[in-house]
This record gives C-alpha cells, sequence and structure tokens, in this order.
C-alpha cells in the first residue's frame, strides 16, 4: 500500500448540507481532514480502526463524488466526503478499501493469534494458521473457543484434539483440486478474420499453450529445441499458427510446398513422430483382447494387393503428401487421450518456458516409471480372466473389501462415547448407576429384597404399572397433540423456530457447550492420571456453571412457552444429571478404594 | 456344473447355464454323432463360445479310445485371446472334477510377428519384415553357412529348439500367445516353431480363419490334420466375404513395377549361380521333373505358404517341360508382367472371365494354362534354390504369381476386372486389374470335404437358408436360438425421424443433406446426456464418418457431445484405433463416460465387443449398405443370380442387415447386462428391410418403437435406463426359467430333453 494519499474534497454532515472545503489526507491507519478556513471546527482526525465500511455514490455527469466513511453504529453517524471529481474519489475510495480491509484483517488475526499464543504450546505457523482460519470461518467454533479455553477450562490442545479431523480436513481442502484439461478441443482455436484484410489472428492463451504442448509432443520439442535460442517465443507461435492456419484450409499440397521451403515450419506440419514411438510403446500394454494391432500380422489380406481392392471403403491419397495430412479424428483421439490422462503437472501457467520444462520433466518420470512395473501385465491377466466370466451364470464373486483399521482409537472412542451419551439423553436408563461389581453378599441382599417385594405385593403381570403407564401416556399424547397443533401444518417449523429469538440462541449456544464439555468428559473416563483427574473436576465445575443457567432460561420465558423449553432443558438437564451421577460414584469409589490400594488404580 | 446330454457328461464350468445354451449343445452333439457340418445362428451375449468349447472338449473326453480334435477358427487375435481365455477357465474346472484324465493340450496360432520373441526380428514394421527377418537367421543354408562361419548371425531361439529336438515339447495346458511368448524365453526355445510342431499334437488349436480358408496357408500348417477333426468357425456371418477375398488378387502399376525389379534381380541371382554353383540349378530341375510331391520334406524352416487349392493329382504331376529351366520361367514371367502391363493401358473398363483371359494370354503372351497353373511353385522352388532369404523384397513377384496360378486353376467363378481409374475420382488415373472371386464355396470346399464336422455359428446367420446355398454345403444341423431373457435387457428401436420431425435417412440423395446431418447430431446429442457410461456410433463409412464429424465439428454440435463425454473414433490406421479404443474402455471404467466412433463395416465392428458399460447404447447411422456402384460388387451379384438365383436386391438387403445386426449385437455379454439399440433411418421402418434383422432382435421390437423421432426415443431411453436399474430375480419368473441349475437339468433329462422351455 503506497503510503499516503492527498485529496482536495469537502467534508459534510449529511447528503444534503453544503460542507467545509478542506483537504483530506490518508495514511494507513487514520485519515485527517483539514479544512481550508482554519477556523472551522470540522476539523479531525480519525483511525481506521474506528471507521466499519464505506460507501460511494455512483459516477455520473452531473451527480456529485461522494464517499461515506461509516462509523460504528452505536457511536452513530458518519464523515461524507464530496470530491472535485471521480477520479479524485477513486484513488481514495481503493486507498480506504485497502486500509479497512488490511485493519480488519490485522485485528481479527490479532485478537486469535494472542489468544492462541496465550497457552505457551509448540505450534507451528501453519497449524496455527489453520486453527484461526477455522476459528474464523466458523463463529460457532469461536465461541465454544471463546468460552472455554480462554475461561481455561479446557487448554487449547483439548480443545483441538477432538476436532482432528477439521484440521487434517481443512489440509486436504487447502490444496486445491487440480483442475484437468477442458473437455473442448484446441482446434476450437479458431482463426479469426476481420473481414476486411487478409489478416488471420489466432489467440492464444497460456492454458491453450499448455494444452498444445501436452497433445502435441513434436511442438513441445520444438519449443524446447527452438525457443529461445533460435527463435522468439513470439515467432514461435507466429510459426505454429501458420501451420495450424495451412492445416485448416485442408490443402496438403500447400502445406508440402510451404514445409519444403521452411524446415521449422515442417515440424508442425508433418506427422508427429514422437507420438508414433509413443503409440508403439504404448501398443505393447494394450489389453490382448483389445489388440487390433495384432491382426496385421495375422490377417493375410494385407499383403499388397491381395484381397478385393476397390470395394469402395477405402480411401485413396497420394502417398507423397500422406505425411501432411491430419484428420480431425486423429486429433480427437489424441485430445480424448491427454483429457483422460489428466494434468500431468502443476505449475502456475504464466511462463510458456516454465511449463514446457516440467511437463517434459514428468514425461520422463512417467517412462521410468513404466519401466519398472511388472504387476500391470499381471494384472492385466487377472482383468481378462475376470472378464471373460459370464457373471450371472455362477454365484456372486465375493466383493473386495478392506480391513477395518481406526486409524485414530482416540477419535473413534471419542464419536462412541458421544454416541452412547446421546442415547443416555434420550432415555432415562442412563441416570441410574449400575454398579458392576457387587460381593456376594450384596447380590444376596438385593436378591432378598426383591423377592420380599414380590412377596408384599404380590406378582404383578405387566411389568410396567399401569397407572405410570397411563400417566406417561398422557403425558406423551398431550404432548404431541400440543406441539402436532403447532407444528404439524408446516414440517420446515420446529419448536425452536416459536421461541423468542434471544431464549433460541441461548438454548443452542447452551447445548453446544454442554454437549463439548460432556464429550470432554466421557472421554477422559477411565481416569488414569492425575492430569485427567483434574481436567474432569475442572468440567464438573464448568457443567454445574451451565446447570443453574438452564433453569433460569426455564424460568424467564413466557409460560406458554414454559413447556416446550423445559421440553428442549430436559435432555440436556438429564445428560448432565448423568454425568454428575458418574462422576460422583467414581469420587466415592476413589476414596473408598484409595485405602485398599495405595498405588492408585488403573 | 456337471450334466448329461444322452451318453456324454458335460463339463460346465459355471453354476447355472442358460437353457438356450444346453439346447444348443445337444444339437451340437447331434450333429458330432452324425459326423456332419451345422450351421448354428445363436444371439450374443448368450455364452456361445463356451457352450462350443465346453461340448466339445467334454465329447472328446468321454470318447477317450478315438478323441476328436478341436480346430477353432476365430477371426482375429484377439478373438482368439478371448477363446483361450474362456477355454482356460474350462479346463481348469475339468481338471478339478476329472483330475489328470482331463489334461488337453490347448494353444493359440499366429504368425511370427506375434509370436517371436527374439528382440533383433520382432522389431520390424509389419509381418512380411518378420518372416523375412526370420528366415535370414533360420533358414537351412543359412545355418550350413554359420556351421563354418560363426560370424553369420543365427537366431540362437530357433537354434535351442532344434538341439532340442524330439525334447522340445509343449507340457499339457492351455497357451495363449502370451504365454507362448513366455514358455519360449523361459525354455530359450522359439515359441513360434515349437507351436507350429505342437499343432500336430494339440487337442485344441485356436487360429485364424485363414489357416484354413487360405488355400496358401492351409497347405502348410492345416495339413496334417487328421479327418476327425471339428472346425469351428465362430462369429461366421462373413464367412463368404472372407472366403471371397482369399482368392482375390488385384494387380496395380506399382506391382508390375516391382516385379520387372524383382525379376531383374532373380537373373543376377541365376546368373551368379551359373558362374559358381551350377550344380545347384541342375538339381533343382532334376527335382521338377519328379514333381512337386516332395515340397513337404523341406525343412520346418524352409518352408513356403504353399500352392493356392491345387487338386492333389497335379501335386504329383510334374512340372511343365518349359518352366523347368531357371531362365526360361523367368522369360515366361516377363512376358507375363509385360503383357498385364498392356492390359494396364486401357482406357475403358474391361470385364472377362478367366477362360476367355488366359486364351488371351495364351495368344499373346504365349503362355498355356498349364504354365500359368504352375507358376505359383515354380517361384517358390526357384527362390529357395536361389537362396533369397529377404522375400519381403519380393512380395511383387509373388503377387503375380498368385494370380498366374489362380487364373490357370479356376475356370468359373471368378471374372477379371480393368479399371482405368476409381469410378469417384475420374481425374485421377489409377489403373487396376482385378481378379475377384464370386463363388465363396471355392475357397471352403477343401474344408467341408476334409474334415468330418464343420460348425458354422454366429450371432447373426439370418435369414439360416441362405448361408448353405452360398457355401454351397449340406448341413445336417440347422438351426436358429432366440434368447431367453429374465427381463427385457435387451432395447432396440427404430428412429425415422430427428427432433424437427423430418426424416433421417444415409440414403445417397439425402445423406448430405445438412438437415439429417444435424439431426443425427442432436440424437446423439441428447442421447450423451442421458445415457451413463459408454455410447457406440456406427456409421456406414469411412468417408460418410469423416464427413460427418468434420460438419459436427464445425457446427458447434461436436463440442457440446464433449462436454458430455469423451469422444473417440475408429481410424484406418490399426495402431490408432486400438489405443483409441484402450482410452474408451479406460474412460468408462473410470466413470468419465465415452462415445466410440466407428464404421459398420470396419474392424471394431467386426471383432470387439462393447458389453456391460463398454456399451449401454448402439447407434446404427444409417443402413450398412455395401458400395453398390463397384464393378466388383456387380459383378458378384450377377453371379449369384445366375448360379443361385439369389436376388440382387435381396442380397444387398441381407448384407447390410447382417452388418447392422453384428454391430448393434456388440453390446449385451449375458443376460445380467442390458443395451438399447437404436436403427437410426427411416428405411429400417419397412418390412422388407426390417424383417432381415436377426429374430432376437425383432421379438424385443415392438411396434411402438417402429417410428420414432428424437424426442421419443429419448423418453424412451429414460424409461428403460431406470428399469434396468432396478434388482431383479435372475433365475427368471416361474414358469419360465431362464437359468437352470443341475437339478433342473436333472429333472429334464428324466423327460425328454427336447422339451425345452422357449
Amino acid at each position: 500500500m503506497s503510503g499516503e494519499v492527498l485529496k482536495r474534497a469537502r467534508y459534510k454532515t449529511s447528503v444534503k448540507d453544503s460542507g467545509v472545503a478542506g483537504v483530506l489526507k490518508m495514511t494507513e491507519d487514520k485519515f485527517v481532514f483539514m479544512p481550508n478556513d482554519p477556523t472551522s471546527s470540522a476539523r479531525f482526525d480519525v483511525e481506521f480502526r474506528f471507521i466499519k465500511g464505506h460507501k460511494f455514490s455512483k459516477g455520473g455527469s452531473n451527480k456529485p463524488a461522494l464517499l461515506n466513511l461509516t462509523q460504528d453504529s452505536e457511536k452513530g453517524g458518519g464523515y461524507i466526503f464530496e470530491f472535485e471529481n471521480y477520479p479524485d474519489r477513486e484513488v481514495c475510495r481503493e486507498f480506504v478499501g485497502k486500509a479497512l480491509a488490511k485493519f480488519s484483517e490485522a485485528s481479527k488475526a490479532g485478537s486469535e493469534q494472542s489468544a492462541v499464543k496465550l497457552f505457551d504450546e509448540q505450534l507451528s505457523t501453519i497449524e496455527m494458521e489453520r486453527r484461526i482460519k477455522l476459528l474464523r470461518e466458523d463463529s460457532e467454533l469461536q465461541k465454544l473457543h471463546k468460552q472455554f479455553v480462554l475461561s481455561g477450562v479446557l487448554t487449547e490442545a483439548e480443545f483441538w484434539a477432538t476436532r482432528k479431523k477439521l484440521l487434517d480436513g481443512n489440509t486436504s481442502r487447502t490444496s486445491k483440486q487440480r483442475v484437468g484439461f477442458k473437455s473442448a478441443m484446441i482446434s476450437d482455436l479458431k482463426p479469426l478474420t476481420d473481414g476486411r484484410t487478409n489478416r488471420v489472428t489466432f489467440n492464444l492463451t497460456p492454458e491453450i499453450i499448455h494444452q498444445i504442448f501436452a497433445e502435441k509432443p513434436a511442438v513441445h520439442q520444438a519449443f524446447l529445441n527452438f525457443v529461445p535460442n533460435k527463435m522468439t517465443e513470439k515467432d514461435f507461435w507466429n510459426k505454429y499458427c501458420r501451420a495450424e492456419y495451412l492445416h485448416c484450409t485442408r490443402n496438403t499440397v500447400a502445406a508440402a510446398a510451404e514445409a519444403a521451403e521452411d524446415e521449422e515450419l515442417a515440424v508442425f506440419l508433418k506427422h508427429d513422430d514422437i507420438l508414433a514411438n509413443e503409440a508403439r510403446r504404448k501398443i505393447r500394454r494394450v489389453d490382448p483382447t483389445l489388440d487390433m494391432e495384432a491382426d496385421q500380422g495375422d490377417d493375410y489380406m494385407h499383403l499388397p494387393d491381395h484381397g478385393i481392392f476397390r470395394d469402395g471403403s477405402k480411401e485413396i491419397i497420394d502417398p507423397q503428401y500422406e505425411q501432411y495430412r491430419r484428420t480431425l479424428s486423429q486429433d480427437l483421439n489424441r485430445h480424448a487421450a491427454v483429457v483422460l490422462e489428466g494434468r500431468p503437472i502443476d505449475v502456475e501457467l504464466e511462463d510458456t518456458r516454465t511449463v514446457a520444462e516440467a511437463l517434459a520433466k514428468s514425461k520422463r518420470v512417467e517412462a521410468a516409471n513404466e519401466k519398472s512395473d511388472g504387476s500391470v501385465t499381471r494384472e492385466r491377466l487377472e482383468r481378462i480372466s475376470r472378464m471373460t466370466e459370464i457373471e450371472d451364470l455362477q454365484a456372486p464373486r465375493d466383493l473386495p473389501f478392506a480391513a477395518l483399521c481406526i486409524k485414530d482409537p482416540r477419535d473413534y472412542f471419542d464419536s462412541q462415547q458421544a454416541n452412547a451419551l446421546k442415547t443416555l439423553g434420550d432415555t432415562l436408563a442412563g441416570s441410574k448407576q449400575i454398579k458392576c461389581s457387587l460381593s456376594t453378599q450384596e447380590a444376596y441382599g438385593s436378591l432378598r429384597g426383591f423377592i420380599s417385594e414380590i412377596k408384599s405385593v404380590g406378582l404383578s403381570d405387566p411389568i410396567v404399572k399401569p397407572d405410570i403407564a397411563l400417566k406417561v401416556l398422557n403425558g406423551l399424547t398431550q404432548n404431541i397433540s400440543s406441539t402436532k397443533f403447532h407444528l404439524g401444518k408446516n414440517p420446515q417449523e420446529s419448536v425452536l423456530d416459536r421461541l423468542p429469538i434471544i431464549t433460541k440462541e441461548e438454548l443452542l449456544h447452551h447445548w453446544t457447550s454442554i454437549q463439548e464439555l460432556l464429550r470432554h468428559f466421557w472421554s477422559s473416563y477411565p481416569i488414569t492420571t492425575t492430569y485427567l483427574y483434574t481436567k474432569a473436576s475442572r468440567l464438573k465445575d464448568a457443567m454445574s456453571q451451565i446447570y443453574p443457567k438452564l433453569q433460569e432460561i426455564k424460568e424467564s420465558v413466557q409460560s406458554d412457552f414454559r413447556h416446550q423449553v423445559s421440553l428442549l432443558v430436559q435432555p440436556m438437564l438429564q445428560a448432565l444429571d448423568a454425568a454428575f451421577a458418574h462422576y460422583d460414584a467414581d469420587q466415592q469409589k476413589r476414596s473408598a478404594r484409595s485405602g485398599e490400594r495405595p498405588n492408585g488404580f488403573v | 456344473m456337471k450334466f448329461q446330454i444322452e451318453d456324454v457328461t458335460v463339463y460346465f464350468p459355471y453354476d447355472n447355464i442358460y437353457p438356450e445354451q444346453y439346447s444348443y449343445m445337444v444339437e451340437l452333439k447331434r450333429a458330432l454323432d452324425a459326423k456332419g457340418h451345422a450351421l448354428l445362428e445363436m444371439p450374443t451375449g448368450t455364452g456361445k463360445t463356451i457352450a462350443l468349447l465346453s461340448l466339445i472338449t467334454s465329447y472328446a473326453l468321454s470318447k477317450p479310445s478315438n478323441p476328436i480334435k478341436l480346430l477353432y477358427c476365430t477371426r482375429t487375435v484377439h478373438e482368439m485371446e478371448k477363446t483361450l481365455a474362456e477355454l482356460r477357465l474350462l479346463h481348469q474346472y475339468q481338471l478339478r472334477h476329472l483330475g489328470p484324465a482331463a489334461r488337453i493340450l490347448a494353444l493359440g496360432l499366429s504368425s511370427r510377428k506375434n509370436l517371436c520373441i527374439n528382440p533383433a526380428v520382432v522389431s520390424a514394421e509389419n509381418r512380411d519384415s518378420v518372416d523375412a527377418g526370420c528366415r535370414k537367421l533360420t533358414a537351412s543354408w543359412v545355418r550350413a553357412l554359420a556351421v563354418e562361419n560363426p560370424n553369420i548371425p543365427t537366431c540362437q531361439f530357433f537354434e535351442n529348439y532344434e538341439k532340442a529336438a524330439s525334447e522340445a515339447v509343449l507340457p499339457p495346458g492351455v497357451y495363449t500367445l502370451q504365454d507362448l511368448r513366455a514358455f519360449g524365453r523361459d525354455k530359450g526355445w522359439c515359441p513360434y516353431f515349437l507351436a507350429r510342431h505342437m499343432v500336430q499334437f494339440a487337442n485344441v488349436v485356436v487360429y485364424s480363419y485363414q489357416y484354413l480358408l487360405d488355400p496358401k496357408v492351409a497347405g502348410i500348417i492345416s495339413k496334417e490334420m487328421q479327418r476327425e477333426s471339428v472346425v469351428v468357425f465362430d462369429e461366421a456371418h462373413n464367412i463368404d466375404n472372407v472366403c471371397i477375398e482369399a482368392l482375390s488378387v488385384s494387380v496395380r502399376r506399382q506391382t508390375l513395377e516391382g516385379a520387372t525389379r524383382n525379376l531383374s534381380k532373380m537373373a543376377q541371382e541365376i546368373n551368379r549361380f551359373k558362374a559358381t554353383d551350377a550344380g545347384r540349378l541342375r538339381a533343382e530341375y532334376n527335382r521338377l521333373v519328379e514333381g512337386l510331391a516332395q515340397r513337404g520334406n523341406l525343412p520346418i524352416s524352409d518352408t513356403w505358404l504353399a500352392n493356392p487349392a491345387l487338386p492333389d493329382d497335379i501335386l504329383k504331376e510334374a512340372v511343365p517341360g518349359n518352366i523347368r529351366r531357371a531362365e526360361h520361367f523367368l522369360s515366361v514371367l516377363r512376358r507375363l508382367v509385360q503383357y498385364l502391363h498392356g492390359r494396364l493401358e486401357t482406357e475403358n473398363v474391361e470385364k472377362e472371365g478367366p477362360v476367355a483371359f488366359v486364351a488371351s494370354i495364351n495368344s499373346q503372351a504365349g503362355i498355356d494354362q498349364k504354365m500359368l497353373k504352375f507358376c505359383y511353385d515354380r517361384l517358390h522352388s526357384l527362390m529357395l534354390t536361389l537362396e533369397i532369404t529377404d522375400t519381403d523384397e519380393f512380395l511383387h513377384i509373388q503377387t503375380i504369381c498368385d494370380f498366374a496360378t489362380l487364373v490357370g486353376t479356376y475356370t468359373r467363378g471368378f471374372s477379371i476386372i480393368i479399371e482405368p481409374f476409381d469410378e469417384r475420382m475420374p481425374h485421377i488415373p489409377d489403373p487396376v486389374l482385378q481378379l475377384s472371386c464370386h463363388d465363396a464355396s471355392l475357397a471352403i470346399k477343401p474344408v467341408f470335404e476334409r474334415f468330418q464336422s464343420v460348425v458354422i455359428t454366429s450371432g447373426t446367420l439370418s435369414p439360416i437358408d441362405l448361408y448353405p446355398r452360398l457355401l454351397n454345403f449340406n448341413p445336417v444341423v440347422s438351426r436358429s436360438f432366440t434368447m431367453s431373457l429374465t427381463r427385457n435387457c435387451i432395447c432396440p428401436m427404430v428412429l425415422t425421424r430427428g427432433s424437427d420431425q423430418l426424416p433421417v435417412s444415409t440414403k445417397f440423395d439425402m445423406r448430405s443433406d445438412p438437415g439429417v446431418v444435424r439431426n443425427y447430431g442432436r440424437l446423439l446429442l441428447e442421447m450423451v446426456s442421458v445415457v451413463p457410461d459408454g455410447i457406440v456410433c456406427f456409421f456406414v463409412s469411412y468417408s460418410y464418418m469423416d464427413g460427418i464429424v468434420n460438419t459436427w465439428n464445425e457446427s458447434g454440435i461436436l463440442k457440446e457431445i464433449m462436454q458430455h463425454k469423451l469422444v473417440f473414433i475408429e481410424t484406418q490406421d490399426v495402431v490408432e484405433t486400438t489405443l483409441a479404443l484402450d482410452n474408451y474402455r479406460r474412460a468408462c471404467d473410470c466413470g468419465r463416460g465415452a462415445v466410440f466412433f466407428s464404421v459398420a463395416r470396419g474392424k471394431v465392428a467386426e471383432g470387439i465387443d462393447f458389453d456391460r458399460h463398454y456399451g449401454r447404447l448402439v447407434i446404427m447411422f444409417g443402413v450398412p449398405f455395401q458400395y453398390t456402384l463397384s464393378r466388383i460388387l456387380l459383378a458378384r451379384l450377377e453371379y449369384l443370380r445366375e448360379t443361385f438365383q439369389i436376388k440382387e436386391g435381396d442380397f444387398l438387403t441381407f448384407d447390410a442387415l447382417r452388418q447392422a445386426a453384428q454391430c448393434v449385437g456388440r453390446v449385451i455379454r449375458s443376460k445380467a447386462d442390458y443395451g438399447m439399440m437404436i436403427f437410426a433411418d427411416k428405411r429400417y421402418s419397412r418390412h422388407d428391410k426390417r424383417s432381415k434383422l436377426p429374430g432376437w432382435i425383432l421379438s424385443h421390437l415392438r411396434d411402438a418403437h417402429l417410428n420414432l423421432s428424437t424426442d421419443m426415443a429419448l423418453h424412451i431411453a429414460r424409461e428403460f435406463l431406470r428399469k434396468m436399474a432396478q434388482p431383479y430375480d435372475k433365475a427368471g419368473v416361474s414358469g419360465r426359467k431362464t437359468l437352470l441349475s443341475e437339478e433342473d437339468l436333472e429333472k429334464m433329462g428324466d423327460g425328454t430333453t427336447n422339451e425345452m422351455l422357449f
């Protein structure tokens, strides 16, 4: 960004205001207005970081050239400048745009960078940038991050540990997908005539040049040989276009004549020897069930003058000009083959020379690879034998499968726990603690209890008590019917949409933060280290802080929504309860056993 | 599975069998029992090849005392590979069930070019150079010289093979060309000569039609096959054309010039020999006096492609006295070349029968019919005597002698046509003298006579009664099978109108109409956007395809097509076409989808399968009639009318429709496969054309699909594809079983086997 801009302008408080004439000076981080009349009060010095945006009037001869720098909404107002002419305005506008963009970026990045740096971890800058980018893209994530990491509930590493996939996925997204060649042919490189003169124009773009190199190895080779030693790049392409032009006139005789005079031009007009060699090499690797070339040797018809000669299917061409004839079909086949192969190199298409060299390099690599592969033939044979089988006459083959391999067990168990949690939230069963290690006495005692209970109550045939069942059923029907009544008409509308916006957002936010906390909470079990222990207790504290907030929400909403909200809050509370119960039980176990096993436990 | 057909236990490598495969086998078995010939039409996609192989090998296994040999002829080398792959599958199955008793030797046989492993030889450009390159290293006189002079190069593979002598055998198994090469490399033996040697001991030999039909090749390669062989011509719908081509020769100016050069080269050689080794020429003379019969005793590496279909008694005859001496023979050939030169100078088209032609040669050049007849053999005897190894240089004179022998041997079924220029390009003088054979039965006659069973089979042999007439034989079994389908997995349509409702056709007066070209383009464009994976288009000729593709390119339709699928084209260059096909398959495999443009009488239509996702739709643009103004065709039509009372129109339609059916039949491989076929020409809706299509297509051609326009066809295509994507019951709906298991067959075996389900 160039240092500063100085322009004459009038400062206006509103569009209709006549304004104060003066000089507007803009530097990288602020702008200063100095009125011509030194007594005027309209003198100010504002930093760009207070400016939120800018607007400007459309260009037109009779309209004034306005630029409005808008300020924060709460501070109100903005700064309107009228310039003497549009070019001046444009200069300023561009400058402001750049300054603002830079500033907002810097400020955002700055704040988050500092946040990340709070925790002294050894992170690569790339990793850091990636995290910052993610946070910036996802406001939800940013909120969570702020809430937990900055408040110290979770460490930076913990927060990101559960989001590894997000980070990884991002890397693959950053290495952008390679674009293949276009399906359209380069023969679409149509000569343009202007109609009046005999001049013919061709348009070559780097993209087209790359494609030409890939499809016509002879041109590629010639380019490497001739440019820049023998001729300039411009001359080279001139010559190429001349050859193309001759080709599209389909005058093989003229082409032959021109080629005879100019040997460089001949390179473009003649058959491509490199291609022919490549074809000969490739033909050996072709599927033998397709190989029509093999017939050539077996077919006695090809003996000169054997078979029926003039049956109307063969075309006659003078062999002298044969090599200057290039058909559309050849071009089509070649083009399709190149498109199918895909773009072998990944370089910027700016400089033709580098493209040409990179392509040559990739070709050499390819040729080297080709020699080493022996498994290809075997693979091909297997393919043939598979293809000869008639599929529906036999039982279907076992499809090839890959063994399950969990790359990151941590990730897997995290997700499993999250799933478990979800079912936990849905059913009440989760809140009951199941004690697994029972002594015989305990078991006996509980069995006795059951027996005596049954003795006193009698064996109830239905396992669920009728009155409870009725209650649940009533509750459910009421609930369903009321929701149905409100929502049945519109499938898109959900309960949430009917709540006040603030409540809705709060609920959603709490839901995500609870989920985040729970995920970490459950993933820290079984507690094996003191680190996990402190983490669990820290998480428990954080959750217990949310608990009353949920109650608050429930109470704050109006009575007609209260039922809905409580329905929504219920699973959250249950999930939290389950977590607390687990924590308490674990705590008890721990204190109980700590005496017996001084070494701690696993 | 394993089941009985009468007294033969058939081993079939799959768990199930199609009912038509079963009845095909039953018919085939009857033909074998009767030791007679068979003509069987069975739709493509019903596993014809495996049914054939499985029955014949099982038949041979069940009669161990006198096992029959199978000579399986394919049109092309890649079909040979496919057949051998199926045979391998079958063989593995039989080995599993029968153990070592089922061991057979099966091999593919091809030319040196496909079998040679000597890198110095095989790198040559074409077949003739490879042959010549081989001969330079392996001819008996070269090897004799090499013994004295170690600087003379020989082929180490051939030397090793010779050294191993009787040890050099192939262990039982199934050998494709590639396996043969690998085996040869492993042992250091020449695979070509090994295979040639093993052919006599093999149970199954798979090779090209020419090895039986072309007398030049058949004489050496197939002469040792016993009478108790079954000869199968697979994909034989074009067999009449192959027979005709095998006996046709054409002579152009270049041929004559080349022949003159060859003659002077030979004259030099003769003079050289006269000076150095006169005894050799004398020895040849004496040999010729005794006759040609000893030719068979030549070392294997010296043998020549033998004489054209000479009756056996001629072989015992002595070569006429006036061409026994080398220089006399050369002067006869010179006079012949001179005479042909004179005939080529004509201004008008001339047509003659062989008898008149021979008489004219006799009067003008003083060469009688008997001398002509022996030209081919005499030439080869001379070339052997002169120890000429670079045979590829002497092709022209061979052509001339070939021509002479044919003219001298046959008195009917041929005509000689001299054209001063191609009538499509009257301004370019390009005289050609063509000896064209009209009678397909001439070439195939020795085959029918020599072997006890000849099976001619294909997916398209309709009308099936025409073939016995064309080939002049009496089949004991002649049947056409229809296809029992589990679901309607083929969908033929006749498209008569384009998107603008105007008729489309490749009729001569309509084909260059821009409206028709555009309508064809729109049809393809609409289809590429609807049909997944591969689409194959067939055009009536190369020139038409070139024209229409160029027009599409100029009008931008091609570009739009390429937005949907990649485009590949068959060209006259085989290497390029092969690579294009390979790429086409890759494009279909990777899901990109592609269109393949091909020609109805081209090599692709002949033998490449577009099964499964390689072809979900075939569009046949136009009716692939032959070039009707061709004089050769006209002469043949005349001959057919006079000899077999076949009407010209009937024959042309029959020929065009069998090509069309052949093209569209390439999309189906099994009943699990599916595909659509569009016949895009208004002429297909006419009954006389349509009715010539094979039954299995006609039975699926619904009346509602007979007169469609592009939009209707598009609608049908959408519906069809949606329906085919649904899962279905493979065994077929109750009542009509389309897939038989072993139990089903046993149950049927109790009752009458005739009671088939279709």
